[in-house]
């Protein structure tokens, strides 16, 4: 009790982690405002033993009133600061992000030209230029993904992302979604097995979408899976909803960092023993787009022995 | 002399590295094509070349993508050219916006290679 009041109070480091001043922080306001109001309560109960008793209450009690009005007028500007901070770095990452979009769209168009270039053959780039070119490619693309998933998740927050239901080929859905991990697949010789069980209903669902969830769950499995792992991709029905279920047997996440797994940018510490890229957006996108669908997303995990993710989506 | 058999591609882009992008992936897959960098231009052009496909970015110098969009289909000569909108905005209520006025299809440069761009411009002229 006393040590987390204590922690409390460390609010000078907090308020320097945060960028912000003592008057502005929230704890060290309401710490200030405690204080006070405790000092004028003894300061009436004092006075009221040496004057008129009605007087000193109306005067102690105004005085007790002032303080909170004041001290909360400063937290609330603090809480609007920091309220519209978070405001400006959505702003910021949007900007940027649509800025870098059309260099990143016109890095990958030309690159797409100079090989399908119909020069004659002496004209063309050599296989070893053509080797360096592949590599700005697929950084590029790489480059692409990143800033289109920070576009995609800036419009979820925004609430500007709007689902489109339509009938799914959950299948073709599917194997979209794993082919677009091939690069991944084949780096780190992951085995994927995919089940889609025959007697699943028809599904009505943002395809789009429904590939992204799809394909940020098998993406994460195999980033995590160890060399040569398995990853397991089953779709079945249940009852009403359709159920996805990736499992992979590698590393796991810690105990103690499950409650942060869906967080923006989080990033399990197991990733310095297995080094992947990603910015941790995966898998808060994936359970933004399922609670949209209506559905759920939860997991089970092990340090160690690997992770299940289970995404439960409303099929109509 | 102009191949009467080819079909003719009217490319609306302002940046010019889209644009030469374009333009060469475009004549390799056996199309004719025109530039034009800003608004006016391809109003000028649009009926002058009278392309069979008009492939329209948004955001351009004098006159913006929309105004084109509109001219256009306004126009009984031009009405019928499907237009397709190539841009970088990805608000879905610009591609409300685009497909009110008219327009084909909408793509959104960063999700298209040029590959696909082609694949949407056979299908448009089906």
């Amino acid at each position: 009790m006393f040590l987390k009041l204590l922690d409390n109070l460390n609010f000078i480091a907090g308020c320097k982690k945060y960028k912000i001043g003592l008057w502005q922080c929230p704890n060290f306001l309401f710490l200030v405002m405690g204080l006070l109001t405790i000092a004028s309560m003894f300061g009436t109960y004092f006075a009221s033993k040496s004057f008129d008793n009605e007087t000193v209450t109306i005067v102690g009690v105004s005085i007790v009133a002032a303080i909170i009005v004041t001290v909360g007028s400063f937290v609330v500007r603090g809480v609007e600061k920091i309220a519209e901070a978070n405001v400006i770095k959505n702003e910021f990452i949007s900007v940027v992000s649509h800025q870098l979009c059309g260099p990143l769209s016109s890095i990958r168009w030309n690159m797409e030209v100079l090989e399908t270039d119909s020069s004659p053959e002496h004209l063309k780039p050599s296989p070893k230029q053509m080797v360096f070119l592949k590599n700005i490619k697929s950084a590029n693309d790489k480059m692409l993904k990143l800033v289109n998933q920070l576009l995609e998740v800036n419009r979820i927050d925004e609430g500007r992302e709007i689902f489109h239901d339509e009938k799914a080929d959950v299948g073709a859905i599917t194997d979209q979604a794993i082919s677009e991990l091939n690069d991944l697949v084949e780096e780190r010789k992951v085995e994927i097995v995919k089940r889609i069980a025959p007697d699943l209903p028809p599904v009505y669902a943002d395809a789009s979408a429904l590939k992204t969830v799809i394909r940020n769950l098998v993406s994460n499995a195999v980033k995590y899976s160890r060399e040569k792992g398995k990853v397991e991709v089953d779709i079945k029905p249940e009852g009403k909803k359709m159920l996805l279920v990736v499992r992979d047997w590698g590393v796991g996440i810690p105990r103690h960092q499950h409650r942060k797994v869906f967080e923006k940018f989080f990033r399990s510490s197991n990733e310095a023993r297995y080094r992947t890229d990603g910015i941790g957006l995966g898998l808060y996108l994936a359970k933004a787009i399922v609670e949209n669908f209506g559905g759920e997303l939860w997991f089970e995990s092990e340090a160690g022995k690997g992770s299940t993710f289970f995404a439960s989506i409303p099929v109509v | 002399m102009e191949d009467q058999t080819k079909k003719k591609i009217l490319i609306v882009e302002d940046d010019k590295s889209l644009q030469n992008a374009l333009v060469e992936m475009i004549s390799q897959e056996g199309f004719d094509s025109e530039s034009a960098s800003d608004g006016e231009e391809a109003l000028v052009k649009v009926r002058s070349y009278l392309p069979d496909l008009v492939l329209l970015d948004i955001i351009l110098p004098k006159k913006n993508g929309y105004e084109v969009l509109e001219e256009i289909k306004k126009d009984e000569k031009l009405k019928a050219i499907p237009v397709l909108i190539l841009t970088n905005l990805e608000e879905v209520d610009n591609v409300q916006k685009a497909l009110d006025f008219g327009a084909t299809t909408f793509m959104v440069k960063s999700d298209f290679s040029l590959k696909d761009v082609v694949e949407k411009i056979r299908a448009a002229l089906k």
